[in-house]
């Protein structure tokens, strides 16, 4: 099952270059703020169509029609988001701010617990957080949805827990390897080249930055808009999955 | 019923149906932003009498008078207080009128034909804004009188902000009602306003006001980053003169980022009570 999700969204991701082209040139400009919520927006579209859809069928990719509604759609992804990632960081403040009025090993022991406490309540949050997207996008958009916590702790029952957290760690595991893999090969061409240059007795500081750039742009303008569809592709399949 | 995001999306969009009308809003903005401008520039003048003055004397500074501020300067900072009023009570009457064609679905924007009318609604709106704020300020008010009792000014000011909060919130479907019955009276109608707001939902009313705040910001803080990042660019290139070029940074933004949010927002409020009522 899991590996049938991972199968689909890598093709659906591969689908039309130009679409990731857009997004790389979007995600250059997102230090204008605006543009960032697009490219969240562009997600949330993504999620929509996958939750809708059927595994293994042949759903296009979102266009970027109507970008004002994207926009906002971006936002509400962004506010869910930061609301669910309170919970943790007001957990780690109470117990920073506990662990700071005592001393010795009271305050340590306190700052590991609190520490361990963080860390489970941002793994479960995270779950949360795209479950709760899902939930909200198969809903049409209701805010409430993304937040009807008793509703979505149903769905991922239904899914498993299991399956649902092998799936999130696989997620990593593959954004890892493949921006990883990527940027190693062109790193390794480039610095065949350079290497053989050098021994030619060329200066071969050109050749490396050059491998440099070309490596950011693949980064920025193919993998990285790849890698962010494949994730929200998932995610958005793995909701399909309930019985 | 539309949902929250339909009213956020429809809002959005609605500035960009009349251009010059936005343009119209924005150069009322602009004379603001201007006057204000100037304003500031005045009061400069006036901190540098007060130093000089100070240097020259012993005297401590709560025992200085009124009289030592140069007379032309007052009269100036009146003239501009009163001047930018009157654009403000003028802005107050456009976002009246455009809550009241939100709310009749109209798609153009209201226009500047009658003057006299739009100034006196725009009179209406202040009203009822400060009415709604009053209790806030009041409270406000008494927390300064604390000075000297931290625990005491601290509550009052806790209860000031909540109290400032629940006012917006009321207020804004306060301002609908009154437009809606275009009479004042129904502004302060509180049975009929928490009605409208229960047939909505207070947690969708509440998100939607929200979310609406969370847009705007979003769009004013981005446009900001821009802006100064230019501000910053041309007072790079262009030496000695960073009031020119804030004056030009601010009209661009009074002409199209203040006018946009401003057109936005109060559409947005407008079919929040085009939902409540149905």
């Amino acid at each position: 099952m899991i590996l049938d999700i991972y199968k689909d969204s890598l093709e659906y991701s591969a689908k039309d270059w130009k679409t990731l082209v857009k997004l790389g040139v979007i995600c250059l400009f997102s230090f204008l703020l605006l543009p960032a919520f697009l490219i969240t927006g562009y997600n949330y579209r993504v999620i929509n169509n996958a939750v809708h859809g059927v595994i293994n069928g042949r759903d296009p990719l979102p266009g970027f029609d109507d970008l004002v509604s994207m926009f906002v759609d971006g936002i509400k992804f962004v506010v869910v988001q930061i609301a669910y990632l309170l919970v943790p960081v007001i957990i780690f403040a109470v117990f920073s701010l506990i662990a700071l009025q005592t001393t010795g090993v009271a305050a340590s022991a306190i700052m590991i617990i609190g520490c361990i406490l963080t860390f489970v309540a941002f793994i479960v949050c995270e779950l949360m957080i795209n479950m709760g997207l899902c939930h909200m996008a198969y809903n049409d958009g209701a805010f409430s949805k993304a937040f009807a916590i008793t509703e979505i702790k149903e769905v991922i029952d239904e899914i498993g827990w299991f399956e649902c957290i092998a799936t999130f760690i696989g997620l990593v595991i593959i954004t890892c390897v493949i921006s990883f893999v990527v940027s190693a090969i062109i790193g390794i061409i480039f610095s065949a080249f350079g290497f053989s240059g050098a021994m030619l007795g060329i200066d071969p500081t050109g050749i490396f930055l050059l491998g440099a750039i070309i490596n950011s742009a693949i980064t920025l303008f193919i993998v990285g808009p790849y890698l962010s569809i494949f994730n929200s592709r998932s995610i958005g399949l793995l909701y399909t999955m309930q019985i | 019923m539309a949902s929250i995001t339909d009213c956020v999306v429809e809002g959005l969009k609605y500035p960009f149906n009349d251009i010059k009308k936005l343009l119209g809003l924005g150069v009322l903005f602009a004379i603001i932003n201007l006057l204000s401008m100037f304003f500031a520039m005045n009061t400069f003048d006036m901190y540098r009498v007060v130093i000089h003055v100070l240097e020259n004397t012993t005297v401590p500074l709560s025992s200085l008078n009124m009289s030592i501020i140069p007379s032309a300067n007052i009269y100036t900072a009146v003239g501009i207080t009163i001047v930018g009023l009157i654009v403000g009570l003028f802005i107050l009457g456009y976002q009246y009128n455009i809550l009241s064609f939100s709310i009749d679905r109209k798609d153009d924007l209201p226009g500047f034909g009658d003057v006299v009318d739009i100034f006196v609604k725009g009179i209406k709106y202040f009203i009822v804004s400060v009415a709604y704020n009053l209790p806030a300020m009041i409270v406000m008010a008494a927390a300064m009188m604390f000075l000297d009792n931290l625990t005491v000014m601290s509550v009052l000011m806790v209860v000031s902000f909540v109290l400032l909060v629940i006012g917006y919130f009321l207020l804004v479907m306060a301002l609908n009602n009154m437009v809606a019955h275009d009479s004042v009276g129904k502004a302060f109608d509180f049975r009929e306003i928490i009605d409208n707001i229960s047939n909505l939902g207070w947690g969708k009313y509440i998100g939607t006001i929200l979310f609406t705040v969370i847009v705007f910001m979003i769009i004013n803080v981005a446009v900001g980053l821009v802006l100064s990042l230019l501000a910053v660019a041309f007072a790079a290139v262009i030496i000695n003169q960073a009031f020119a070029v804030s004056i030009f940074i601010g009209v661009i933004e009074a002409l199209f980022v203040s006018s946009y949010c401003a057109v936005f927002f109060n559409r947005v409020c407008g079919s929040i009570y085009r939902e409540s009522i149905k």
